[in-house]
């Protein structure tokens, strides 16, 4: 039976169809599979399934990127609410967009595929100082700082990405903490996230979940 | 002397000039040409002509644009707040709508020309035209009747309402943003405007799947272009790829320019309009704020040899990034013109 869910669900998220993809979920619930089984056997490996057809063709479009994040996002917090016991965490994040930017849809995506892998994460909300970064990822204990940036100038500039970098260098927290970068530049140049001195980046939200578990881990080691 | 507005009409004709046509897009350049803040810059439309004249005159090549900035349309629908830099493109800082009751709310202007928040502009189209017109093409851009939303309430809510409804605002707000196009063009068109650069995100495949786009994206492209014409419209998707899309659009709006991704494969694309209309090829220019020199002429190169060939080809750049050194930005015109050359072999 879950082998029917699992590709009906996944089906679901190919054609962006949020109403059917839920409908399936609730449906197996009903049916006796146990919520925890959906989130871990049907809507992670689903993003899994994704990230893979991701890197061998590329050929998902930002429409099924904001689904699948609203989708994983919608059906984990409701299965959530009803496991047994409280999921541990796999991670803590901290994300934002830089200083100067007020684009917020990058950030959104992410954080709802962060979300479904059991990954906390603090939305710090558009146009993010690089203190306020830092002390809120010192605060909460994060492994990760995600800077999404949507312009050249946000993602290159000395309040982004460079600046966080500089603190946590100036408080000895580069072994405690990783920065992973994201948005539009980075997509046109991927080797910049080296020259914004990131750890890390993404192309999209659904890649972006894996990288930051990988870089959770990592720090965790 | 041959113009930059000759090379463009040759290349649309499939004539040969001297060279290709070459579209440089220098906008948030302008403030430093000029050694003011972007406030004052673009508080006087002016400034904003002399930059791009200037530029052009410096640089060599084709066109001039009247564009300050994108949000700036956003300002004539109602936002207060823009976002400046020093080094990058002004944004919009508040949305106009916050609620869907703002959709109910938002006016669109019956005359944009008598609009404050266009005064400037059509200083800025008036110098343009009197020093510029009929010799470089003048550029104007406008968005799309489903793009412009994004910029009135953010591309996050847009989307959820876009995908998710309800039906009822969206199709308003929609059908409020296609006047605005339309009134919009007009403006553009009787000021002196040549080239108008029709951007759409929406009618890109890196934003939406092929269904969608068919059903949903082309009825309002169908729509927005039936109502202006085709006249000196150009096909572009705020550099998102587009070649799965031509062959249809050509079809159904007769549209002639379009104004490829660095994502997109240019002789690729060229294939598909056949002929029947003119090929843009658009270097990935935030590449060009590292690239050196010969990185910087190879691609130029690449690019060329796959669009040239069997003219109706025209060379251009995105919005290019502040950061951009200025031997670059002549590394890559000095290749175009070099490559772009007709000799009489090519
Ligand atoms: C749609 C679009 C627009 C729309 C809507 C913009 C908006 N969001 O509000 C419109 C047409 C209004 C627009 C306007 C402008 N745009 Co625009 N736009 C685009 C376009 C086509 C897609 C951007 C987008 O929204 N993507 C959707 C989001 C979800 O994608 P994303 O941010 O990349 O996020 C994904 C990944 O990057 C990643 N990610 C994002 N954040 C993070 C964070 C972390 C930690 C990780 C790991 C991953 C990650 O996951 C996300 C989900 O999959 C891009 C070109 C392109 N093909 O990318 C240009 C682009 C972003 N725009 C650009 C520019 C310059 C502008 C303007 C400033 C132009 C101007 N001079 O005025 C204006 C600004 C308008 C304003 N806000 O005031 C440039 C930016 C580069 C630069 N030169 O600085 C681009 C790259 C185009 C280009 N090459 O010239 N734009």
């Amino acid at each position: 039976m879950l082998d029917k869910i699992i590709k009906e669900y996944n089906e679901a998220i190919y054609d962006t169809d949020r109403d059917r993809a839920l409908m399936v979920v609730h449906q197996a619930v009903e049916q006796g599979v146990s919520p925890e089984d959906v989130v871990f056997k049907v809507v992670l490996p689903a993003l899994d399934l994704m990230v893979k057809a991701i890197s061998e063709n590329m050929d998902a479009n930002l429409a099924q990127h904001f689904m699948t994040a609203q989708i994983a996002d919608t059906v984990t917090a409701e299965m959530i609410a009803k496991f047994k016991k409280v999921p541990a965490v796999v991670g803590t994040v901290v994300i934002g967009t830089a200083q100067g930017d007020m684009h917020s849809l990058g950030k959104r995506i992410v954080i709802g595929c962060l979300k479904a892998r059991m990954i906390d994460v603090t939305d710090l909300g558009v146009n993010v100082t690089p203190e306020h970064f830092v002390d809120e990822a010192v605060g909460r204990k994060a492994q990760v700082i995600g800077i999404s940036a949507m312009m050249v100038h946000t993602a290159r500039g000395e309040n982004g990405s460079l600046a966080v970098r500089r603190l946590l260098q100036e408080r000895g927290l580069e072994d405690k903490i990783r920065i992973i970068v994201g948005g539009a530049p980075f997509r046109f140049d991927d080797g910049l996230y080296r020259t914004v001195q990131a750890d890390a980046w993404a192309s999209d939200g659904v890649t972006a979940s894996k990288v930051v578990a990988d870089l959770v881990k990592e720090v965790r080691q | 002397m041959i113009t930059g507005m000759d090379r463009l009409v040759a290349a649309i004709k499939g004539e040969k000039s001297d060279r290709i046509p070459v579209f440089c897009n220098l906008i948030d350049q302008g403030p430093r040409e000029m050694g003011l803040t972007p406030q004052e810059y673009y508080a006087n439309g002016d400034y904003v002509a002399e930059a791009q004249l200037r530029m052009q005159a410096r640089y060599g090549y084709d066109n001039v644009w009247s564009l300050f900035y994108v949000g700036k349309e956003a300002e004539l629908l109602g936002c207060k707040k823009i976002l400046y830099d020093k080094h990058g493109p002004p944004n919009v800082e508040e949305f106009v709508i916050k609620t869907y009751d703002d959709i109910d709310r938002l006016e669109v202007p019956t005359d944009l020309t008598q609009h404050p928040a266009f005064a400037e502009e059509l200083k800025c189209l008036a110098l343009l035209k009197r020093e510029a017109g009929g010799k470089s093409p003048i550029c104007a851009y406008i968005s799309s009747s489903m793009t412009l939303p994004a910029m009135l309430m953010g591309m996050e809510k847009w989307m959820e309402l876009l995908f998710f409804g309800p039906a009822e605002p969206r199709e308003a707000l929609l059908a409020k943003c296609h006047d605005f196009f339309v009134k919009e063009v007009k403006a553009y068109r009787d000021g002196g405007a040549d080239v108008l650069v029709y951007s759409n995100p929406f009618g890109s495949t890196d934003t939406v799947p092929m269904k969608y786009f068919l059903e949903h994206s082309l009825p309002w492209i169908e729509k927005d272009i039936a109502a202006v014409g085709t006249a000196g419209m150009v096909y572009y998707c705020g550099m998102s790829s587009f070649n799965k899309v031509i062959d249809i659009v050509l079809a159904r709006t007769g549209l002639g320019v379009y104004y490829l991704s660095p994502l997109d494969d240019i002789a690729e694309g060229k294939r598909i309009i056949a002929g029947r209309g003119l090929t843009c090829g658009v270097i990935n220019d935030i590449r060009l704020i590292d690239w050196g020199r010969d990185e910087i002429r190879a691609e130029v190169k690449r690019m060329i040899e796959a669009g040239m060939p069997g003219g109706k080809f025209l060379f251009g750049t995105g919005v290019m990034p502040y950061d951009i050194p200025e031997a670059n930005i002549r590394a890559m015109l000095e290749a175009a013109y070099e490559f772009g050359r007709y000799d009489d072999d090519k």
